[in-house]
């Protein structure tokens, strides 16, 4: 069986229209995206009279027809951010009222998310070829019952599904960031949560992980240190593991056949845990550019028989 | 879910907290890169030491002012790849996504890994040159037999050479944290070093430098009047210098492609993180590497002046000239910095400048390895080499076998460095193979809005222009011409040393060697059903 695997698009819409195509594309029998779905910036479209006006990666543009605001929100959703049409005076009130700007992120992910969907139905053939997407720690509650309601995207978040006599498991939560973002907890309860769901799994040998947070300390995980401003120290040139310690132990202690992870964008890479081959294909969603992972799996012998890391 | 609004009293951005969403790193760090990359004291002075004897003619001044003119179009052209595609990966990511995997293979092999392994040996000698010979002199230590002279023999070069790669080494595989914060500390210890010469030499005369050169050469090396010996040996032997100026032009422009040996480094390590960019992120990518480089040029023209003032423009080309020759004044290389320590008569002052004023050195060393490190690690997780190549030990978190595809090599060049006087004059093949690497990357900007127009129209660098013309691209012909002249007068003018028969083979052998690999690698990954020509093929959007 061959799977493509990518995670951390945030909201990039031509990284998900490129997941879309990428089971045609390498041949794939079934594509995984491992969570961070949303984006993390929305971008104010100001409605004047006869215009509309934004500041798109800090330069002013000036949008005369509704064919060129298209054209504005078009390239906006491709960097991953989300336009937000606005009159002045909206625009004011998501700057006084508190939680007017949480709202409409909210409202923003999930018009996007119910729109990406959409497009799945149509290319994905109605579930034809089995399309697994779950939360990342920056994705809110929200999306997951609109995900769950998907015909053609099937939720993996804390279930053991059954692949062709594989099981893959996920899991989206990862350790604490200094973001404090939605689906952290401290490595106990993570390991609780691997516990449960590792625990639906019948056959190890022919177990995918498909955890958010890369193992701590494998070279998956490796991100700039940051001061406590959260600004990258020594010109960025120092990177520390910030990886999961529950999620190492997991793949030391039960040994799938196949890891995959994602969270750190930085670190692309592989890494062979025992039996378990674990990857983190980074993303770049920010370039429109698809990273991921073309892995052939065996089910005879319940091993990833070919990979390979791919900027799509 | 809190969020950060962006743009001021009317909001142009709306954050949310999400992972990843840091500031920029401060611009004060990447200048301290910028200028220990383009290093003055370790890089330029050993180079000043080849480019006067070669080229006589030629001022110094000018050609570091042009170099610098010139490499601040360099600048501009990585600022605009680092915030286009702003990945650690460097070369290796733009030339792979650019101009194709292959090509994006080959030039970061050979000039981010393969070229490094010559770079070893360079590293050793100017440890040798600026740290042991200076000490081992002034403390007149005379262990190993010819004390100071033997770091400057075969078996010295050799071992310190040994001892400089095991030293970039053990850096690599403690992580750079440790090391990152220490060389900050380093960097400011080192400018401190060369403020105290500053002002030696600015507040002595020459008349006091004769004195006290003769004095301290009569102590420490027993040459009498060691001044006039030196300018005698030189006009001996048929060295003359032209006087300290500014001009003619075509013989100044010759001193350019030695001076790339220190000045075309400011992009070295330049990095960016975070994904909200915006011109900002340019102007900041900039200036850390213009402000490194520009340092480096004013410290060195401070050099220049003083060293007119107070040494004697003529005098210094002359040490450097016998050195040249092979026969120094004092049997070891001409340290400048010595000299104007000798200006205070007390050893333990002299002890104390040559140790400070090595913290350049020690700041720098660390880094040697560090690019290859990562170029062997890409190039592994994309396949081209075995999976093995990227392995890191389980205990000690040590990079094994990247670590042994570099300090192998690095040593074994070390030996042939060493024990071969021709080999040793290859110095500038370190130089040029980067700057192959270098005019990919240039030409990869040049093409970027054709060939990646919609990452290009995305970029701020697309934004940054003069009188409605895009500065970066342009920035990239420049920097093609500057390499492109390099390149032409390296491989056309005997004076550089890289164009005989035997140094051409040695760097045509790394670009073979990279093409052999990539073949192999290719032709592997498809027997075992891997399609490498996959890894940079674009998904269709629609």
């Amino acid at each position: 069986m061959r799977v493509f695997f990518a995670t951390d698009i945030h909201g990039s819409e031509v990284c998900w229209r490129k997941f879309l195509n990428a089971a045609s594309f390498y041949k794939a029998d079934l594509v995984v995206l491992g969570g961070d779905v949303t984006g993390k910036i929305m971008v104010p479209v100001v409605a004047h009279d006869g215009y509309w006006q934004a500041v798109v990666r800090g330069e002013t543009i000036r949008m005369e027809t509704r064919a060129e605001l298209e054209e504005i929100q078009k390239k906006i959703r491709n960097a991953g951010h989300y336009p937000a049409v606005v009159s002045p005076d909206e625009l004011q009130a998501l700057s006084d009222e508190e939680g007017a700007v949480d709202r409409r992120f909210s409202a923003e992910m999930t018009r996007s998310l119910d729109r990406w969907l959409d497009m799945a139905d149509g290319k994905l053939g109605g579930g034809d070829i089995p399309c697994i997407l779950n939360g990342g720690n920056d994705d809110i509650w929200e999306i997951d019952d609109i995900i769950e309601a998907s015909p053609s995207v099937t939720f993996g978040e804390a279930k053991s599904l059954d692949l062709d006599g594989f099981h893959l498991v996920s899991m989206g939560w990862t350790n604490p960031t200094p973001w404090n973002t939605f689906r952290e907890a401290p490595e106990e309860q993570l390991k609780e949560k691997i516990d449960a769901v590792v625990s639906q799994i019948p056959d190890m040998g022919r177990a995918i992980f498909n955890f958010h947070a890369p193992p701590y300390g494998t070279g998956l995980d490796e991100a700039p240190a940051l001061d406590e401003t959260l600004r990258p120290t020594h010109g960025g040139a120092v990177m520390k593991p910030v990886g999961s310690t529950a999620v190492r132990d997991a793949i030391n202690n039960y040994q799938p056949m196949l890891s995959v992870h994602g969270h750190i964008h930085e670190s692309r890479g592989i890494k062979r845990m025992g039996r378990t081959l674990a990857i983190n294909p980074g993303s770049v969603y920010s370039d429109g550019v698809l990273q991921g992972a073309v892995l052939e799996l065996n089910a005879k012998k319940g091993k990833v028989t070919k990979y390979l890391l791919v900027n799509g | 879910m809190a969020t950060d609004a962006i743009g001021g009293e009317t909001p142009t951005l709306f954050l949310r907290k999400a992972t990843g969403l840091v500031r920029g790193w401060s611009v004060r760090d990447s200048i301290i890169y910028a200028c220990l990359a383009t290093n003055f004291v370790t890089l330029g002075l050993y180079e000043f030491t080849f480019a006067g004897p070669a080229f006589p003619k030629g001022q110094f001044i000018t050609a570091t002012l042009i170099s610098g003119v010139w490499v601040s179009f360099l600048v501009i052209a990585y600022a605009g790849l680092v915030v286009t595609i702003p990945r650690a990966g460097g070369d290796y990511v733009w030339q792979s996504r650019i101009l194709g995997s292959g090509i994006g293979f080959v030039l970061a092999a050979t000039g981010w890994w393969f070229i490094l392994w010559l770079w070893a040996p360079i590293y050793g000698n100017i440890l040798s040159v600026q740290l042991f010979e200076p000490l081992w002199a002034t403390l007149k230590w005379t262990w190993p037999a010819g004390g100071a002279a033997w770091f400057g023999t075969n078996n010295g070069i050799f071992i310190v050479t040994l001892i400089t790669i095991a030293l970039a080494g053990v850096l690599v595989s403690l992580g750079m944290a440790g090391y990152a914060k220490i060389q900050r500390w380093f960097f400011v210890g080192g400018m401190v070093g060369f403020a105290v010469v500053v002002v030696l030499l600015l507040v002595n005369s020459h008349a006091s430098f004769v004195s006290s050169f003769n004095l301290e050469g009569q102590k420490l090396f027993g040459v009498h009047n060691a001044y006039q010996a030196t300018n005698a040996a030189a006009h001996k032997a048929g060295y003359t210098t032209s006087p300290f100026g500014f001009g003619p032009l075509g013989p100044t422009m010759l001193l350019v492609p030695a001076f790339m040996f220190f000045l075309l480094w400011p992009n070295w390590g330049t990095t960016l993180y975070g994904e909200v960019r915006g011109a900002s992120d340019f102007r900041r990518v900039f200036s850390g590497m213009f402000a490194g480089l520009w340092i480096t040029v004013i410290c060195t023209v401070i050099f220049f002046l003083l060293i007119a003032k107070t040494v004697g423009w003529g005098f210094y080309q002359n040490l450097n000239a016998l050195d040249y020759n092979l026969t120094p004044t004092f049997g070891i290389w001409p340290y400048p910095f010595m000299f104007a320590g000798w200006l205070v008569h007390n050893t333990a002052f002299q002890v104390a400048l040559i140790l400070v004023l090595s913290l350049w050195f020690f700041a720098w060393v660390g880094t040697l390895f560090l690019s290859s490190t990562r170029v062997i690690f890409a190039a592994a997780f994309d396949r081209v080499l075995p999976d093995r190549a990227a392995e890191v030990s389980e205990r000690r978190k040590v990079p094994v076998y990247s670590l042994i595809l570099m300090l192998l090599p690095a040593a074994g060049l070390a030996a042939v460095y060493a024990y071969s006087t021709t080999f040793r004059t290859y110095t500038l093949d370190a130089t040029l193979v980067i700057a192959v690497t270098y005019l990919g990357s240039a030409i990869a900007v040049v093409l970027l809005p054709f060939v990646k127009p919609d990452l290009w129209r995305a970029s701020p660098a697309s934004r940054i222009k003069l009188l409605g013309v895009p500065i970066v691209p342009v920035a990239g012909v420049i920097t093609i011409g500057l390499l492109v002249f390099n390149l032409y007068e390296w491989l056309s003018n005997d004076s550089y040393f890289v164009n005989s028969h035997a140094s051409l083979v040695y760097m045509g052998a790394m670009y073979v060697l990279a093409i052999v690999i990539y073949v192999i690698a290719r032709l592997v990954r498809s027997r075992q059903g891997i399609d490498l020509s996959l890894i940079n093929k674009e998904i269709p959007v629609e």
